[in-house]
């Protein structure tokens, strides 16, 4: 490990919460992945002996059952394996269509820019979910295409801070001595302007996987998203909001622990950009 | 850290916002006439958005509640019982054969613009329903007039032969294609209610759709209430009619029909005091009002059948011993007690229990065993091979829980896989009216009090058989009910016919409704029907 990262890490785990946050984020994504040994219930079947029917907490059901009588804990569990991937699988895709077309679009600027820019505004306009439902329809229903389609919606954002961070860095005079060296954009693009928006793209990616998490249980809503009886965070959301004033751990269990995870994410991001931040470096 | 402190902010909110409802829930609810002046207004929950106030055009229950309001037919509902009472028509004579009547119209019958209602005036409606060029949706209900269908399928250019004629302005002689028992009761569906000729023919042609005449301000009818403002997706605001011949009767002044949509929000809308009476109730509530509010609370027996389609054209549907299969091998006792919950009764077969004292030893059986051996007999033992097939469901919570719970059973009985799948309504009702599914949900709520309302859906190329089924041997009976007189034979014929449906099960009877509403203690003669008809001049508001 060279030293310059190893100053990185040094200076990341010297933050308590975001150390925090990856340890919390080990152990959703660890239970999530092992839902099949974590508990005794299945995700979709009634209790047994209970039957069909809400439970409250118990020693038996940890976050009691939901209304068709299913272990909520399980349910949690199973949730969190799909609204893990969503986020994370979502966010790159647009990750990468974001920061490429932004970088391209600040880098290159003038009428370039302006075409690019009026394209993504365009792209804002049009709605989402028509958006959505025209891609369910023709390429049906599956879990690779929510990750493809929440990813194309996602990116937009994700350009035009990406752009804002280029105009302002473009100026600056390292880049000018890059292009007087006679580097290729792709070069100056890619290793001298992007490592220093490092800061802002790693906070909007941790941004981002919360609202992708949230979008993906809009769209199962809308019944192109998960399929029934699998469940999401989201999903168990929406269907708790639906009970709350009769079963109100329905909607508090799944609610804290997607809050949970937001936390953590937002932790962690922060942690990542005050101990990636070239600025920092100079200082130090 | 900015979105940190703003996701705490939203968490803390939620919770706060968690605690707060569960307070005002203890203080008793305002009384909604506080919000009113000395004028009694009626306000009720009225589910969605009517298509329309034609009574020609529209189809669902959410209209009948509004034009029921405005129009009134040759006959009128007794608030009990929902027996015929005079209408627009004081009086009325039943030929001996049991085929021609004749309504003698009351005098003092007014438009609401002050013309007489005519015979005339139903002549020229019914041509209407039944002009091919409008495309009434329920016109096969006039098919009980004698030529009727020949007209409506265009085999007929002339109306003279139709059997309805004005004698004179107060005489309407009506002749069946065959004698109907229950004709009477039908007079009180909207598609037999006349409409104003004068303002259809202002607006347009007599096969014209939505020209504009039912805006408040083109309106035109004759029943108790008159329509004073419609503001989409607000209300609808109907005001007494005061050349109605039976004004005196009327003692409420106004009712506000408020379409809303979700249960939960016609629920808080009710507990603030702002409603009388929502349109339904949510699952989750009904215990909350039976321990405490028990008063406001009315569940009752509801002429409607909740039941699954099997689209009979698709394989392996296309075999009648898969569908037996999983019509038997869910536990419908079990989907009535702990998943609907407002005391529906089990379905074992299509018709509800003491429709007009119908009763049938059709059934569907619930033993496993047996559904187990069918699917093996049709070559898919222990579920083995069988495709997936998808159930499809219109967007709701309530239909949500059913499919899951249903799709649990089949998988633990008979070890076969189904895929849920949900639409939003008008791409549900496209589905299945172009039959692009294998599996659906529907519900059917009679159009009057008479197994035929339930029975004759099923004939082949019925507007409404859906799971494209065809039985030369159902149709026969049906057409022989239709003309039997014999009111003992007329129901062991439909019994007979209903054996051939459960034995064929073309669909999958699941419960049969109740209907769910709150309604406040003051108002007076919500009565419960069968029909779930409350005529609302009878109503009055303590």
């Amino acid at each position: 490990m060279n030293p310059e990262s190893k100053e990185v890490l040094h200076r990341f785990l010297r933050n308590r919460l975001a150390c925090m946050g990856v340890i919390l984020m080990i152990v959703l994504a660890g239970f999530s992945l092992l839902a099949p040994v974590a508990t005794p219930y299945t995700y979709d079947e009634p209790d047994p002996l209970l039957g069909i029917g809400a439970t409250p907490p118990s020693a038996r059901h940890w976050f009691g059952t939901d209304v068709l009588g299913r272990d909520l804990f399980t349910r949690v569990l199973y949730g969190g394996r799909t609204s893990l991937m969503v986020g994370i699988c979502a966010t790159a895709v647009s990750l990468v269509i974001g920061v490429t077309y932004g970088s391209v679009s600040g880098y290159c600027g003038a009428r370039t820019d302006t075409i690019m820019m009026r394209i993504v505004d365009i792209l804002y306009a049009l709605p989402f979910t028509i958006f959505v439902i025209i891609l369910t329809v023709v390429f049906g229903r599956n879990i690779f295409l929510l990750f493809a389609v929440i990813g194309a919606v996602e990116w937009l954002t994700m350009a035009r801070i990406i752009r804002g961070q280029v105009l302002a860095i473009r100026q600056q005079e390292f880049v000018q001595a890059a292009v007087v060296l006679g580097y290729s954009k792709a070069r100056i693009i890619f290793r001298h302007i992007l490592p220093n928006a490092l800061g802002p793209i790693i906070v909007y990616t941790t941004l981002t996987i919360p609202q992708v998490i949230l979008l993906e249980s809009f769209i199962s809503f809308l019944g192109l998203g998960v399929q029934l009886p699998q469940s999401s965070w989201g999903l168990l959301i929406k269907t708790g909001a639906e009970s709350m004033e009769s079963y109100p751990w329905l909607l508090i269990y799944p609610g804290a622990v997607l809050s949970l995870a937001l936390f953590a994410l937002n932790f962690v991001g922060d942690g990542l950009r005050d101990a990636l931040d070239p600025r920092h470096t100079r200082r130090a | 850290m900015r979105p940190f402190f703003q996701l705490c902010l939203a968490v803390s909110l939620l919770l706060l916002s968690g605690t707060a409802c569960s307070k005002r829930e203890k203080q008793a609810r305002p009384d909604p006439a506080d919000a009113a002046d000395t004028a009694k207004i009626l306000r009720l929950g009225n589910g969605s958005e009517p298509q329309d106030l034609d009574p020609h055009i529209v189809t669902g229950v959410t209209e009948h509640n509004i034009i029921c309001a405005l129009i009134e037919g040759l006959v009128a509902e007794d608030p009990e019982t929902l027996d015929p009472v005079p209408g627009v028509a004081t009086r009325w004579e039943l030929s001996a054969d049991g085929r021609v009547y004749t309504f003698h119209f009351r005098e003092e019958a007014r438009w609401s613009n002050g013309d007489p209602v005519t015979a005339h005036d139903f002549v020229f409606s019914y041509k209407r329903m039944l002009t091919p060029a409008l495309g009434a949706p329920y016109a096969y209900m006039l098919y009980l007039l004698e030529n009727g269908e020949a007209y409506n399928k265009g085999t007929l250019d002339d109306f003279e032969p139709v059997g309805v004629q004005a004698i004179d302005d107060r005489t309407l002689k009506i002749t069946l294609a065959a004698p109907t028992p229950y004709f009477l009761a039908v007079l009180n569906h909207y598609s037999w209610f006349p409409v104003h000729p004068p303002t259809i023919l202002q607006h347009g042609t007599i096969d014209q759709r939505s020209t504009g005449w039912t805006r408040p301000e083109s309106h035109i009818g004759n029943g108790p209430y008159v329509l004073a403002s419609w503001e989409p997706d607000q209300k609808i605001t109907v005001t007494r009619n005061p050349m109605y011949w039976d004004r005196a009767t009327v003692k409420i002044d106004e009712i506000h029909f408020h379409p809303i949509g979700d249960h939960a929000t016609e629920e808080r809308t009710f507990r603030s005091g702002k409603l009388h009476v929502t349109s339904t109730i949510p699952i989750d509530r009904i215990a909350h009002y039976r321990d405490n509010q028990p008063d406001l609370l009315r569940l009752d027996p509801y002429l409607g059948t909740y039941y699954y389609i099997f689209n009979v054209q698709r394989k392996p549907l296309d075999d009648p011993r898969v569908r037996r299969a999983l019509s038997m091998a869910i536990d419908r006792a079990t989907i009535v007690e702990r998943v609907t919950k407002a005391g529906e009764d089990p379905a074992y077969h299509f018709t509800p229990p003491g429709t007009a004292g119908y009763q049938t030893d059709a059934r569907i059986s619930d033993e496993l065993g047996e559904a187990r051996k069918l699917l093996a007999d049709a070559g898919y033992p222990a579920g083995e091979g069988f495709p997936s097939l998808k159930l499809l469901y219109n967007t709701s919570d309530a239909h949500e829980r059913i499919a899951q719970v249903i799709q649990q059973m089949w998988k633990k009985a008979l070890g076969i896989e189904i895929q849920l799948e949900n639409m939003e309504w008008k791409v549900y009702l496209d589905a299945t009216q172009r039959g692009t599914y294998d599996i659906a949900r529907a519900g059917w709520i009679g159009d009057y009090v008479d197994p035929n309302s339930f029975l004759d859906m099923w004939v082949t190329g019925g507007g409404n058989n859906r799971a494209n089924w065809s039985n030369a041997d159902y149709d026969r009976l049906i057409r022989e009910a239709s003309t039997t007189l014999d009111p003992t034979q007329r129901f062991k014929t439909f019994s007979e016919a209903e054996t051939i449906l459960m034995k064929e099960s073309p669909i999958m009877p699941i419960y049969s409704y109740r209907s769910k509403s709150l309604v406040d203690p003051s108002v007076q003669g919500w009565n419960p029907t069968i029909l779930d008809h409350h005529p609302y001049k009878h109503l009055d508001l303590k």
